[in-house]
């Protein structure tokens, strides 16, 4: 869209400088300038913390009150939004929208969705009337390809799915027809497959309304599918702008290469998938035909329910030193399997067998030594880890209920497997909450190894992580492996992830497994869609 | 339809409750020491005409047929007659020897009936004291932590829930009626007599009011819906007033239902302070007489009122958010 070079920006950042209102702290954004065309969309990459949420607040003035701008300009149609004194005098929502990347946590959950989308846009244009308002937000559901908007309408939003939320936040910032949207991270939290509708419908709706975009990702191969022309960030500073293709054919800074090195290439023949080392013993684990079944409590009625399959007929077998990937879209099954496979819950009809024991004949005492053969790792760093247990005491636990180790012996044996995940064992004492996303993963890994666990259940382990961490983590998985002769079952709805890891890849469709096959083969000649 | 439904499985679940209370509150009547008939009869009368007395009145009757009788009358409506308390009103004092079994004793509803208003009112305005204390000060304590409104709603509710009720009655007394004359203190013979009583109840719920409300209002002031809402365009008040308020409302409407069961408590000792003649101050001269049915009269009452209460209390909660399960 070279066209629009010639006319003035929508947006232009003149040295735009972000800091802290703490005196003497570093500045988060520093000397930042860029400019926004119409009808453009202009993609901002950072890493993880790299500064995108801050710019994006910043624009929209929505700082938090403990950050201040610090210097430089934001000129919206050829005017200052900052006032003399550092403060930013755009109306929130009036002209530049903003959409986030927490869309289920947007809206309040007490509410149905549509009255919440007409209170905002009579909030910001009080002009329009409560039956226009209507009108309106019922178009633009449509437009967005929200099904039965009518009745969407009045739902809660706990009702609609991470992608639909996305889809209503969409109408909430393009209800006030504002000349452009910042778009903060929005496809982070969902899948790919509904990550890429949501980047689809942005670039259409962004046509059919003129509107200009700043997309801010820490996905290039994102910004990749949608973006005009890309603003690298590094540290807050711009580091390269160019446009979407010849930044990324030929990145100019050393930075740029980095990161672009770092995706997983997928349909490029250079990264060969990985390849199956996988020995032709007894499986270690197997799955037959296994069958669970949901009865949800239908809303309104006291004694209907319905029931859902959330996994049907599913049969694999885990061969030692074998990685398994298991994929599927959000909601196949994926969670439900993993439940199975670890015996959090019991199969209504098939088995699981252990190392040729099924875990419905173990009596309960047999089953927990079991346990410590396989070893689940989560998705949520957060939530996983105890807030008020040290480190070190974290790790221990699953030795302590296994009865394995006393005293010193213990503490060695923790010690080196913080060492073999490469956390530092000096960090043994301390409290989990200073530590960063992929350390957290890190002890997650550590409790499991102490177990010297067979198999390793990965439930999305790493998609918390950013590109980097997650190949970090990666790397640290094959290097454990050739180790400690690990077996892995990677659950994901990475494909990219899942194919550079995995040897044999199962894929889930609404709860049935598909189609199982050796890595090259499913990707070169899939049968199920 | 379904609230229908629902409505009519928690009332056959209240009706249940009722009456397992009543079970245990006239089992545990009859197994604790302090004998009636030697109320009723004096300590000068001698130990056949207490047999006597006790076995006309069916007190030596195993429990559960004692029960049976009983519940069989309740579910009549009739909740028997107080053993010592005549229709004229006069307590009969002990030597005296009379027929509990007789006709001229008040029964136990006329006695609930006419209590009870007395002490519904003293609840609501001790509610409406404590509400008006409370809402400003928790709100405001809620919107601006580690600021000034916060501190001062932390020194109410500390210096409140210090204060024991008893004290803070006898001070009062002495204060705004012996020595200002601006209220009336003793008994009840109009609304004024309400105030005080109603002040010092108020007093007793205040801390539990402004915490939650501080507390649940900061936490929802956090949640990533109302940093949002500001720049989806809403202005501040409206953020506060329809959604932090709307969703703080839900612990609250809780804890008042809950804090009924304080109001109780504290009806039977600030009634009886202040002479008021409700139903807490029945109560403690019930018990203090052994006068059975009218014991079990107002438990079983009382039971009532929370069942009620609490299907209310869920149904509000429900009403301001529907993710709750009913």
């Amino acid at each position: 869209m070279s066209d629009t070079r010639t006319r003035e920006p929508v947006l232009s950042v003149r040295s735009l400088t972000v800091g802290p209102t703490e005196p003497g702290s570093a500045a988060i954004l520093s000397d930042l300038s860029f400019d926004l065309h119409s009808h453009e969309i202009l993609g901002i990459f950072a890493e993880t913390g790299g500064g995108k949420s801050v710019l994006s607040r910043a624009l929209a003035n929505w700082l938090p009150p403990t950050l201040e701008f610090r210097g430089g300009d934001i000129r919206f149609k050829g005017k200052s939004t900052l006032d003399g004194t550092g403060h930013s005098m755009l109306r929130p929502g009036r002209e530049i929208a903003y959409i986030g990347s927490r869309p289920q946590s947007s809206l309040d959950p007490t509410i149905p969705v549509g009255p919440q989308l007409v209170e905002k846009l009579r909030a910001v244009r009080p002009e329009i009337s409560a039956a226009d308002a209507r009108k309106k937000i019922l178009k633009l559901l449509a437009e967005v390809r929200i099904p039965s908007p009518e009745e969407r309408f009045n739902e809660y939003p706990t009702k609609y799915s991470g992608g639909m939320m996305q889809r209503a936040m969409i109408v909430d910032a393009l209800s006030t027809d504002p000349a452009m949207i910042i778009a903060d991270n929005v496809t982070q939290p969902l899948d790919v497959t509904i990550a890429l509708q949501i980047v689809r419908l942005l670039q259409q709706l962004a046509r059919q309304h003129g509107l200009s975009v700043l997309f801010l990702s820490s996905s290039l191969s994102t910004l990749n599918q949608l973006a005009d022309r890309v603003v690298v960030l590094q540290n807050g500073r711009v580091a390269e702008i160019g446009e979407t293709q010849a930044l990324i054919n030929a990145p100019a800074t050393p930075y740029t290469r980095t990161i672009i090195d770092q995706i997983p290439r997928i349909w490029r023949s250079t990264a060969a998938p990985a390849v199956s080392t996988r020995s032709a013993d007894q499986p270690i684990m197997s799955v037959r035909d296994v069958k669970r079944t949901y009865y949800v409590r239908r809303p309104g009625h006291l004694n209907s329910y319905n029931s859902v399959q959330a996994v049907r007929s599913v049969t694999f077998d885990v061969m030692p030193r074998d990685n398994i990937g298991i994929v599927g879209e959000s909601g196949c099954g994926k969670s439900t399997l993993t439940r199975l496979l670890t015996a959090l819950e019991k199969p209504e009809q098939g088995e699981i067998l252990f190392n040729n024991r099924p875990f419905n004949q173990m009596p309960q005492k047999e089953l927990t030594a079991a346990r410590r053969g396989f070893q689940l790792l989560l998705q949520d760093p957060y939530n996983s880890l105890p807030p008020r247990m040290t480190v070190g005491r974290m790790i221990e636990e699953g030795m302590r209920i296994h009865g394995i180790g006393k005293g010193a012996g213990m503490r060695a044996r923790v010690e080196q497997a913080m060492t073999d995940v490469g956390l530092p064992t000096s960090i043994y004492n301390h409290l989990p909450n200073s530590l960063s996303t992929g350390d957290r993963q890190r002890i997650s890994v550590a409790r499991a190894l102490v177990l010297e666990p067979q198999l390793l259940i990965l439930d999305e382990t790493v998609s918390a992580l950013d590109q980097s961490e997650q190949n970090k983590l990666l790397a640290l998985f094959s290097r454990l492996q050739a180790e400690k002769n690990l077996t892995y079952i990677f659950i994901s709805h990475d494909l990219a992830m899942v194919r550079r890891v995995c040897s044999r890849i199962a894929v889930m469709y609404l709860g049935e497994l598909v189609e199982i096959a050796d890595n090259r083969n499913l990707f070169y000649s899939a049968r199920h869609p | 339809m379904f609230l229908v439904e629902y409505l009519l499985k928690r009332l056959a679940q209240g009706v249940v409750i009722v009456f397992l209370t009543s079970l245990i509150i006239f089992t545990l009547l009859r197994v604790v020491p302090g004998d009636p008939v030697r109320l009723i009869v004096g300590g000068m009368a001698n130990d056949t005409v207490v047999k006597e007395v006790a076995e006309k009145m069916g007190l030596r009757d195993p429990i559960i047929v004692q029960y049976g009788r009983y519940i069989a009358g309740v579910v009549q409506g009739d909740f028997g007659q107080s053993y010592v308390r005549p229709r004229n009103g006069m307590v009969v004092a002990g030597g005296e020897y009379i027929d509990p079994t007789k006709s001229n004793m008040a029964p136990v509803i006329d006695l609930v009936v006419e209590r009870l208003p007395l002490t519904l009112m003293l609840a609501g305005m001790s509610l409406v004291f404590a509400l008006l204390v409370s809402v400003p000060l928790g709100i405001f304590g809620g919107l601006y932590p580690n600021r000034w409104p916060s501190s001062l709603a932390l020194l109410v509710q500390s210096v409140f829930v210090s204060i024991p009720n008893f004290w803070l009655s006898i001070v009062l007394i002495l204060f705004l009626s012996v020595k200002l004359g601006w209220m009336p203190a003793l008994g009840y013979q109009g609304f004024a007599y309400v105030l005080l009583p109603a002040i010092v109840l108020a007093v007793e719920i205040c801390p539990f009011l402004i915490r939650t409300l501080t507390v649940s209002l900061g936490e929802i002031m956090q949640a990533p819906f109302i940093d949002e809402a500001r720049v989806r365009g809403l202005s501040r008040w409206r953020i506060v007033i329809g959604h932090a308020l709307r969703n703080a409302a839900v612990p609250l409407v809780n804890l008042l239902g809950m804090q009924l069961s304080v109001l109780i408590g504290g009806v039977l000792v600030v009634e009886y302070i202040f002479d008021y003649p409700g139903l807490g101050h029945l109560t403690v001269l019930s018990v203090v007489a052994r006068d059975f049915p009218l014991i079990q009269g107002i438990a079983i009452l009382t039971s009532a009122v929370f069942v009620f209460i609490n299907i209310l209390v869920d149904l509000i909660t429900y009403a301001i958010d529907p993710r709750v399960e009913l």
